[in-house]
């Protein structure tokens, strides 16, 4: 059987049965999932953050395969539910891509799946994750400054809020000027990096509408990641199959990016882990995914350096990378803002569990992501020396590590610390760290050194 | 049995998601004489308060807090007869319009938002998302609102919060309402900024400041 077709999953957001949202998030959704998490018998253990448990890992597998054999994808524009059988699911499974290139010439870079306790070098997909920037010189010496750190396979831009001093609007002309503007920066900061081939995956960050989208397009190239979203939980909007359908034709590679929430209709750890699975095959089957590109949340502190969502965040791609060759990365948010102790330690604890566990990463997005120019490099590379130091860490081992670094840092994470913004952190016009961001750089490795990661 | 049992069998109703329990507690609370308004306010209204708390601490989750809503709704459906019989003026906090700005479609925290109102005795018309800044501004003078809540979950979408709180300004009708605004990307600095009379973290939070805002509207 043949992987099914873009046009049959169009066909069925049209012919699929129709449904209430409501009622496929509390009639479907919700008791699907549990009545799964119950059959597999899966249950979460605090004790436990980076679980060593292969036939756990496999029954996560199964109840999210089942889970969205029987759940689908929700239709939000045409109200109607995309399900598929296990034959086309497995089918899918295996025709998916098993690696995707990034880049050209001598920047080109091979994404690949790894195994929970790999001694294969992670994917780096490091930058700015989206941060929204407030000015266009910023942009260029933030994209340099990632550009210039050399275990980057691939760059994320930040976002631009405005153009020429006024605040860019979703569906206007300043969200496509905005989006045409990001891309010819992005070259221009990828071109004083000295990598110009670089490939980027979400450098239309800002863009929201289709036609910004498309705009913002002029300066990307197939080579690129061409990032594709959906909304929590298990939903597809028609924006994006349009978004979908237009990429395919350029032979761009699709990122297909995928947030279940804890504490949402996913309820908790145990649920964000099947839904991950879930998420894994509607990012091939829907989104059309060439990788997929995970970041489970807490729905109140905005992160994944939460126990349960790293138990979750674990297990779930222990899941996915023990059953399924389509590469997997990783993005964790961190509760605390660059340059805090506690952001050290946030992104020391899940970027060892994301490795140990068989992910890539992405990295690095702190504070939420939500204030403008709150972003730098060096916490980013920080997170890519991490993820370089553990490889070889087995999940046993990873499991203290984590243990141990969450200590640090859970209690604060009600209330985590903003941190420092790129002016207060970096001297603005050279682009290089302030001496006391230097020092807490420094310092922070050899502090996680003594848990056993040495960068 | 006695009116403190009965309290006690509504707010337990609730808290274990019991929806055939609640209604049948609330028409013992019918038969035994007791007055609508404290049914909900004595027996309901506390064990959704234990639900919405639970929430905040991530003790329970979404399905557990809607479940919580339903229960409640249901009960209340049975006690709102009553409590028109005796000619009683239906008691609410207060009334709120809410909404995801233009742009944006992101729902789940507004439904939060819109389900503690409701359950905290709220009028609230949800006005779902992506929501015009005019569609705001006639629905707050169409049910004579206390309260206008603007969700943004963007960074890209928030200067559509400034486009409803601009409008109403210019249309002479600001000082009508309370103007609150939350969602991930939002600050106290930019409820500042924008001229928001409130900015709510959380969705708890959220209601305490509309509660709070109520009381004094009230004794004022």
């Amino acid at each position: 059987m043949s992987k099914i077709s873009f046009m049959e999953v169009i066909d069925r957001t049209f012919e699929g049965q129709y449904m209430s949202q409501e009622k496929f998030d509390l009639e479907v959704f919700v008791p699907e999932l549990s009545k799964v998490i119950n059959k597999y018998k899966i249950q979460y253990d605090p004790d436990i953050h980076v679980p060593n448990d292969d036939d756990l890992a496999d029954r996560v597998f199964q109840a999210g395969l089942e889970f969205y054999q029987n759940v689908g994808t929700y239709c939000v524009d045409t109200e109607r539910v995309v399900r598929f059988t296990e034959a086309e699911i497995s089918a899918a499974l295996k025709a998916a891509a098993a690696e995707v290139y990034f880049g050209e010439g001598k920047d080109r870079r091979r994404l690949v799946g790894r195994k929970p306790d790999s001694s294969l070098s992670p994917f780096c997909f490091l930058g700015a994750g989206g941060v929204s920037v407030s000015s266009d010189e910023l942009f260029i010496k933030l994209v340099q400054a990632y550009g210039e750190i050399d275990i980057a396979d691939s760059l994320t831009m930040p976002s631009m809020i405005q153009v020429n001093g006024r605040r860019v609007r979703p569906n206007s002309p300043l969200e496509v000027m905005a989006a045409i503007y990001s891309t010819r920066l992005m070259r221009e900061g990828l071109t004083r990096a000295g990598r110009p081939g670089m490939p980027t995956m979400n450098a239309i960050a800002c863009a929201s509408s289709d036609i910004a989208k498309v705009a913002g397009s002029i300066g990307l190239r197939p080579t690129d990641g061409w990032m594709m979203g959906s909304t929590a939980e298990l939903k597809i909007e028609t924006p994006r199959l349009n978004e979908i359908a237009y990429v395919r034709e350029l032979g761009g590679r699709i990122v297909a990016e995928t947030t279940p929430l804890l504490g949402g209709y996913c309820g908790g750890p145990e649920g964000v882990a099947v839904a991950s699975v879930a998420y894994h095959l509607h990012a091939i089957m829907i989104l059309r995914g060439d990788c997929q590109l995970h970041a489970p949340l807490h729905i109140k502190h905005v992160c994944a350096t939460d126990p349960r969502v790293l138990w979750a965040l674990s297990i779930g791609a222990q899941a996915i990378t023990r059953n399924s060759h389509n590469p997997l990365m990783i993005s964790p948010f961190m509760a605390a803002g660059p340059m805090e102790e506690m952001c050290f330690f946030e992104t020391a604890a899940a970027v060892t569990a994301i490795i140990a566990s068989g992910s890539n990463l992405e990295g690095l997005i702190t504070h939420g992501g939500t204030t403008t120019d709150l972003l730098g490099p060096l916490t980013t590379q920080f997170s890519g020396e991490v993820a370089h130091a553990v490889v070889g860490i087995d999940r046993k081992e990873a499991d203290s590590i984590v243990g141990r670094l969450c200590e640090k840092y859970k209690g604060n994470l009600e209330n985590a610390p903003k941190g420092k913004t790129y002016q207060q952190a970096y001297d603005v016009k050279t682009g290089k760290p302030l001496p006391e961001s230097l020092h807490t750089y420094e310092h922070m490795k050899k502090v996680i050194a003594d848990y056993g990661i040495s960068v | 049995m006695g009116e403190s049992e009965i309290l006690v069998k509504l707010k337990q109703a609730v808290i274990g998601l019991n929806q055939e329990a609640a209604v049948a507690a609330a028409k013992e609370a019918i038969a035994a004489g007791m007055a609508p308004l404290k049914a909900i306010e004595e027996g309901l209204q506390p064990g959704v308060e234990i639900i919405g708390d639970k929430f905040d601490k991530l003790e329970c989750f979404l399905p557990e807090l809607i479940g919580s809503a339903k229960v409640f709704r249901a009960a209340v459906d049975v006690l709102e007869p009553e409590i028109a019989k005796l000619g009683v003026s239906k008691h609410t906090s207060g009334i709120a319009v809410i909404g995801t700005v233009k742009g944006d479609i992101h729902k789940i925290g507004k439904d939060i938002v819109v389900l503690l109102l409701k359950t905290r005795g709220f009028e609230v018309h949800d006005l779902g998302e992506d929501v015009p800044a005019s569609e705001f501004l006639n629905a707050a003078e169409n049910f004579n609102a206390d309260i206008v809540g603007l969700s943004a979950l963007l960074n890209t979408t928030m200067p559509a919060q400034q486009d409803v709180i601009n409008l109403f300004k210019e249309q002479g009708v600001r000082e009508k309402y309370k103007l609150m605004v939350g969602g991930a990307p939002v600050t106290q600095e930019w409820a500042d900024e924008i001229g928001a009379d409130a900015y709510a973290k959380t969705a708890e939070e959220g209601v305490s400041i509309a509660l709070t805002y109520m009381s004094k509207k009230v004794t004022t």
